[in-house]
């Protein structure tokens, strides 16, 4: 962490060392058109024209176009430039953490297709550096850095928390189980949490007879580096998981209703590391779709008999292209009941409490703010029951159905499947 | 110098170092954005990243301006999305199609290609005007266009602004004699062509990066972009 007067200099020194062609092009290819900010939940819950997506990595561009470009170079020599100052990288941590989920709906309807998910994660990175990462999130942070989980399952707690699950659910939780093809790695929100999420995804993978196993040493997939913006704590927190997963020979590391956990190990990490890996990475509702697919599980048909919908998860449906599986189970444990929110799939509005954003007490009241645009989508389709295959979203969910006394249902798709397996 | 020469010299050596000045100073622009690297991808794709990348400019160029990706996103700011597809429409439909355009495109170029009758270019050159009178309002009056609008956005709006308005003049006889019109017409031609690499008009070069780039990055992750 920078010290006082060292702030400045420290975000922007990591801004200029991250900036590499492809952010280069993307701030120069964006006409400032401000079409994005229709597509953010954030700006169109509070109509606060700073949360406009491109507004949130103004920083970075406006030193980009100082260090980078001929214009923006003339203007520092000729002393007309603005500089960056400590007191708007202050500013910006509300932009950055508190009302971005780096969800990437904006970067759809950019008539540029610039990532702009990706630039504010990128903008957090020199924040993190310069220690202005919310509180409670780099104290998450430290945590999982030193005792290996941001909730502080450590060893203890985490044997525990298993052996409480194998008792009271009655399912086996195979933990360093030699000869395993699967690694199933979980977040500590579903440790903590949501136990009967462990469960469930036990009972579907023995169901479907794969060889699977935990690992006390890889248990935690979630990955607060990647929400603190830092790629470096993200690589290092990842390793955990990676590394015992080289070590164990296993063909897959199945990751559990994380979406975070999954974005980071799925589609980050191998690049970050510079190297293919061994394994697949796959969410558990890829192997809940394969294997309803190969018929090596069955669900009962029809017994929901109440309209249900599902909420598309940004990280493990629009960032990871996981549609169909969630819909095939709906549809089958549902039929007709099962009913789509406008606007689904990649369009479909993130729930407001990714990125770590749930995590930050300071966010709260923007956090459900946003919250407001999915009670508006899920209210139009009447439906009580509302579905997701994120934990993250889960917790938000349910955080906002206490605070907003709403009469719905949240429901997991792992769950749903698990409780209504056809023996 | 009278008009004759002034005429002479904006679509001669002026005209001549203005285009040398966007060519390279686009190459600049170019290179020293791909200069600062690119690093390799390591995740397996779940669809063609190659396939999803073309098809995303294909779509963007030939659906999209019609068609919104998020229809309701798109009409939540429809004068934006409305008048930045009009005006794009119409600059390609005048500048390539139009017969004046074509000649001046066959001097630099050597070559030719057919075009539109003039009643249906003016036409278009009447609606981008429009255009761009309206995005112009609307960085006025749009909080988040406000909130992000610099100079520099203005100066381009009238950069671009100018030829269209004097081309305009010159086809309908209008303000000036035909000499003096065009002579203008052409100077504020050579002014965009010096400005357009120093100003975010160059987006259309960095377009064919990051489009692309955007369909792959979707259909990797198993997307629709
Ligand atoms: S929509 Fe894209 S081009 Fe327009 S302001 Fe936002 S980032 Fe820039
Ligand atoms: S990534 Fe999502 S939350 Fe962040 S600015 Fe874009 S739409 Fe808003």
């Amino acid at each position: 962490m920078a010290t006082n007067g060292k702030i400045r200099e420290t975000a922007l020194n990591t801004y200029i060392k991250e900036v590499g062609g492809a952010v280069a092009a993307q701030l120069e290819a964006c006409t400032r058109c401000g079409i994005c900010a229709e597509a953010c939940h954030f700006y169109l819950a509070t109509g606060k024209p700073e949360y406009t997506p491109i507004w949130k990595v103004e920083l970075v561009k406006r030193l980009y176009e100082q260090r980078f470009t001929p214009l923006g170079r003339l203007k520092v020599a000729l002393g007309l430039a603005k500089p960056v100052s400590e007191a708007e990288l202050r500013e910006w941590v509300e932009y950055d953490y508190h009302a971005c989920t780096m969800c990437q709906r904006c970067s759809l309807v950019c008539p540029m297709g610039i990532q702009i998910g990706d630039l504010i994660h990128m903008a957090r990175s020199g924040l993190q550096a310069a220690g202005l990462t919310p509180e409670d999130l780099q104290q998450a942070l430290d945590n999982q850095l030193e005792i290996g989980s941001p909730l502080g399952v450590d060893d203890d707690t985490f044997d525990e928390r298993m052996e409480w699950i194998q008792e009271d659910w009655e399912v086996d939780l195979p933990i360093d189980k030699p000869g395993a093809e699967a690694l199933l790695v979980f977040s500590s929100i579903e440790i903590m949490k949501f136990p009967d999420n462990i469960a469930a995804i036990a009972k579907i993978l023995d169901a479907g007879g794969i060889r699977w196993t935990m690992s006390r040493e890889a248990r935690e997939a979630t990955n607060f580096g990647l929400y603190a913006g830092s790629d470096e704590l993200e690589t290092f927190i990842a390793q955990r998981v990676i590394g015992p997963a080289k070590r164990m020979g296993v063909k897959r590391v199945i990751v559990s209703e994380c979406g975070h956990a999954y974005d980071s190990l799925r589609f980050r990490i191998a690049s970050l590391m510079g190297e293919t890996l061994p394994f697949e990475i796959v969410h558990i509702t890829e192997v809940i779709g394969e294997l309803l697919d190969s018929g090596r599980i069955k669900i009962k048909p029809g017994v929901l008999d109440e309209k249900v919908t599902f909420h598309d998860a940004c990280k493990i449906q629009r960032r990871g292209g996981n549609f169909d599986q969630p819909r095939q189970v709906l549809k089958q444990l549902a039929g007709d009941q099962f009913v789509e929110m406008t606007p689904n799939r990649e369009e479909a509005f993130c729930c407001g409490g990714g990125g770590g954003v749930i995590a930050t007490k300071a966010a709260d009241t923007v956090r459900r703010a946003a919250f407001t645009v999915k009670i508006d989508q899920v209210q139009k389709t009447g439906a009580k029951k509302v579905a997701m295959t994120c934990s993250n979203c889960r917790l938000q969910f349910l955080d906002c159905v206490d605070h907003f006394a709403l009469d719905w249902e949240v429901l997991g798709i792992a769950q749903l499947v698990a409780d209504n397996l056809v023996k | 110098m009278n008009w004759t020469d002034a005429m002479h010299f904006v679509r001669g050596p002026l005209f001549s170092a203005a285009l040398l000045f966007f060519i390279f100073g686009m190459l600049y622009r170019l290179v020293t954005v791909i200069a600062l690297g690119w690093k390799r991808d390591h995740a397996p794709a779940k669809s063609s990243k190659v396939v999803g990348g073309v098809l995303n400019v294909l779509r963007s160029a030939i659906i999209f301006p019609f068609v919104p990706r998020i229809r309701e996103a798109a009409n939540r700011n429809p004068i934006t999305y409305l008048a930045g597809g009009i005006f794009h429409v119409g600059l390609f439909v005048v500048v390539m199609l139009g017969a004046a355009h074509v000649l001046a495109w066959e001097s630099v170029l050597g070559f030719r290609w057919p075009t539109l009758p003039l009643p249906i270019i003016d036409f278009f050159a009447a609606i981008s005007i429009i255009a761009l009178i309206v995005l112009f309002y609307n960085r006025l009056s749009n909080p988040v266009l406000r909130l992000l609008t610099r100079t520099p956005d203005y100066i381009n709006l009238l950069v671009v602004f100018l030829p269209f308005l004097t081309g305009f003049f010159m086809t309908h006889r209008l303000l000036l004699p035909y000499e003096r019109i065009y002579t203008i017409h052409v100077l504020t031609v050579d002014i965009l062509l010096i400005w357009i690499p120093l100003s975010r008009i160059s987006h259309f070069m960095f377009y064919f990066i990051t489009k692309p780039r955007h369909g792959a990055r979707f259909a990797q992750r198993g997307a629709k972009p």
